[in-house]
């Protein structure tokens, strides 16, 4: 994948550029809001990282001209703002994601990854389907080798979600705002209980299991 | 001359000056007003006395003949007062009466005139001091006097002329300006004297106000506005300044209790993290050591970065709405969707849920904050509720619309709070005792004390008997 990371601080920039570089995508770095304008409207990237305060431009204000002029590039804003109105403004001035700082690098691979898949057309799919695992949006319909699976209406969202991302990692707050669109941090392992209960619904009596927990990261459906 | 020009500034003065300015304009007014009818009423009243006796006169030389019109001009003229006559032949030549001449013209066309003429005062061997009403100087022989007369033509050619002298009419004009003058100089005296007086009472009430404000900004937080038995504005004033105050004095009261718990709270954690870096770079650490180390770091700045977020939208919730934050919002729906979000976890440590939701109750609030505070009430309750010795644990949530409010309500069976410190926890940073152990900041009623603040509502914390009894209410306006 092919990332234009625009972001002052440089420390922050080179350990992003390292660790993006680690998670085998190309890296591309401007350090103040023109620069990084100049670059995301002159080359193609999968992907923008956008930090919000930049020396020269506004971050969102370089969303918004991008914006403007029909580039649908994925952007995620980085911010120490992370207040509910702050996103809102982030997502308005036509932001895709939003992440708060400080973040887990985890979480912000998990979400660039989600962002770039998220351009291609797959995105219109009826139905997913990972090995031997389908679910049909339109019949909300859920089988395993044949087999129906009954789920709950929140179960099906959450199923829904992983498969939409199948092979890649999703974390819990994407979960959360994903699927019951909150945006908050619960203090407590509330979606680890919920995708153990989805767990044991897909993948019991199975050899191979379907759900997978990211260690540090958060969950993967995968074969 | 430096305190005049303060005291002129201030805008007591300013308008008690206006005032003055205004009073005396309209007594000017007034006094000219009547001053000029008074004149013109004399004058109205003179032109038909003289109009009258003409035609007296006339009557007389009618019916009782000439000797008559001049007996009775002759008593007339040797009268004090001002009355002037003149008895002329048909050719105007001077006959009798108190004037001795008068301009051809009058004699010439019978008509009214007014002309300057010689007044002889002694007149005749008793004349009196004549000049007495108007108030004029001392008799000389002659003096100069304006006279308004009338002439007519007598039925046997001679000339009559009857007149007042006007210069009496002057003195009489003259005690008008008097008065007025007099009246005017009283009026600014008083005004200047009134007005001074209400802007140093005034101006000492401001000063009051200022010396307190004055201390308070030297850092003398207790000091109050003194407020008067008067019950005036100024006394409103005061009293709006005083409960400012409490206020401010509160606000700081509480900045200052999160300051001393920030930093404890906040240094513990930090202090473990650095111990953990530390420890990690020690040589002597193995591999596994190391990264356990590190692990720990991460965990306990999660935690930190946690508190921060939470210690940062309580100040944003204390300090007044989001912008644009608040919208129509469906309470019945965020507090299912939280209560199902949690159903499995509280399951799993042995809580059951109980949830009696009210449908379709809206709410002009912010979702993100609102479902928030449900979180961090649900969150609470299942640290009082895990179940031990022997005691299932139960969580009931209540939504309910009574009347104009919105009531939501969390309940736990645990082992409650006691009374004394249930305003407490509602306080940042604060935790009792027992959940000392726990996870958590210290921050999550806190907040929810917040968010019912900014939604104009209140949070208090019940007793469930057992347990603890969380109850939020929301205007709905």
């Amino acid at each position: 994948m092919k990332i234009l990371l625009i972001e002052d601080d440089r420390e922050a920039a080179s350990y992003l550029i390292q660790a993006l570089d680690e998670a085998g995508h190309v890296t591309h770095h401007a350090a103040d809001g023109e620069t990084g304008y100049a670059m995301a409207s002159g080359m193609d990237y999968d992907v923008l990282i956008v930090d919000r305060m930049l020396p020269r431009r506004d971050g969102l204000s370089i969303v918004e001209s991008l914006r403007a002029e029909a580039d649908q590039t994925p952007v995620l804003i980085l911010s120490a703002l992370g207040e509910v109105d702050d996103r809102v403004t982030g997502l308005r001035a036509g932001g895709d994601d939003y992440l708060t700082k400080p973040y887990a690098f985890t979480e912000l691979l998990a979400r660039i990854e989600v962002l770039a898949r998220r351009s291609s057309p797959a995105e219109a799919a009826t139905s997913y389907s990972v090995a031997g695992l389908s679910l049909d949006r339109l019949s909300r319909k859920v089988e395993r080798d044949g087999e129906s699976i009954l789920l709950q209406p929140r179960e099906f969202r959450l199923l829904e979600y992983l498969m939409k991302n199948a092979g890649k990692v999703v974390t819990r707050t994407m979960l959360l705002e994903n699927v019951w669109d909150y945006h908050f941090d619960p203090q407590t392992n509330v979606i680890d209980v919920h995708m153990s209960r989805l767990r044991s619904k897909i993948d019991k009596g199975h050899d191979s299991p379907l759900l997978h927990t990211v260690r540090g990261a958060g969950y993967m459906i995968r074969e | 001359m430096s305190r005049f020009a303060q005291v002129w500034r201030t805008s007591t003065v300013r308008l008690t000056a206006t005032f003055i300015a205004i009073f005396v304009l309209f007594a000017i007014l007034l006094m000219g007003f009547i001053g000029w009818q008074s004149s013109v009423t004399i004058q109205r009243q003179q032109a038909d006395d003289i109009d009258r006796e003409v035609r007296l006169f006339q009557r007389i030389e009618a019916t009782q003949g000439i000797r008559a019109l001049a007996f009775a001009l002759n008593r007339l003229s040797s009268q004090p007062g001002p009355g002037v006559y003149y008895l002329g032949d048909a050719s105007g030549q001077y006959l009798l009466g108190n004037m001795t001449e008068v301009p051809p013209d009058v004699l010439i066309d019978p008509g009214v005139y007014s002309f300057d003429y010689d007044r002889p005062d002694p007149l005749g061997p008793e004349a009196g001091p004549p000049g007495g009403p108007a108030g004029g100087p001392p008799d000389p022989p002659k003096r100069a006097g304006v006279a308004l007369v009338r002439s007519v033509e007598l039925n046997n050619g001679m000339r009559l002329v009857v007149g007042r002298d006007v210069v009496e009419r002057r003195g009489y004009s003259a005690i008008i300006l008097q008065s007025f003058l007099v009246g005017v100089v009283g009026i600014i005296v008083f005004s200047i004297f009134a007005g001074g007086l209400t802007a140093r009472r005034v101006l000492k009430r401001i000063d009051t106000i200022r010396d307190t404000s004055t201390k308070i900004m030297s850092g003398n937080l207790s000091e109050r506005v003194p407020i008067t038995k008067r019950n005036d504005e100024f006394d409103g004033l005061a009293r709006n300044l005083n409960a400012m105050l409490d206020r401010i004095e509160q606000l700081l009261q509480g900045l200052k209790e999160v300051t001393d718990n920030v930093a404890h709270d906040l240094k513990t954690p930090l202090t473990r993290l650095r111990n953990q870096a530390e420890g990690a770079l020690r040589d002597t650490a193995s591999p596994e050591t190391k990264e356990k180390a590190l692990e720990t770091v991460i965990a306990e700045s999660d935690k930190l970065i946690q508190t921060f977020n939470a210690l940062l939208m309580i100040a944003r919730v204390e300090a007044g709405a989001p912008s644009g934050a608040l919208s129509e919002i469906d309470v019945s729906t965020i507090v299912a969707d939280v209560t199902e979000l949690y159903t499995p976890v509280a399951e799993d440590e042995g809580i059951t849920i109980e949830a009696t939701i009210a449908e379709g109750v809206t709410l002009r609030a912010n979702r993100e904050l609102i479902g928030q505070a449900m979180v961090n009430l649900l969150e609470n309750a299942m640290k009082y509720a895990k179940p031990e010795d022997g005691r299932d644990g139960k969580i009931t949530v209540d939504l309910r619309r009574e009347g104009t409010q919105v009531v939501l309500a969390v309940a736990d069976n645990g082992p409650g709070i006691p009374e004394a410190d249930r305003l407490r926890v509602l306080e940042r940073f604060v935790r009792l005792e027992k959940s000392r152990s726990e996870p958590g900041s210290g921050l999550g009623l806190a907040l929810v004390n917040a968010v019912a603040r900014l939604h104009g509502g209140t949070f208090r914390i019940d007793d469930n008997g057992p347990g603890v009894r969380a109850v939020l209410d929301l205007p709905e306006a």
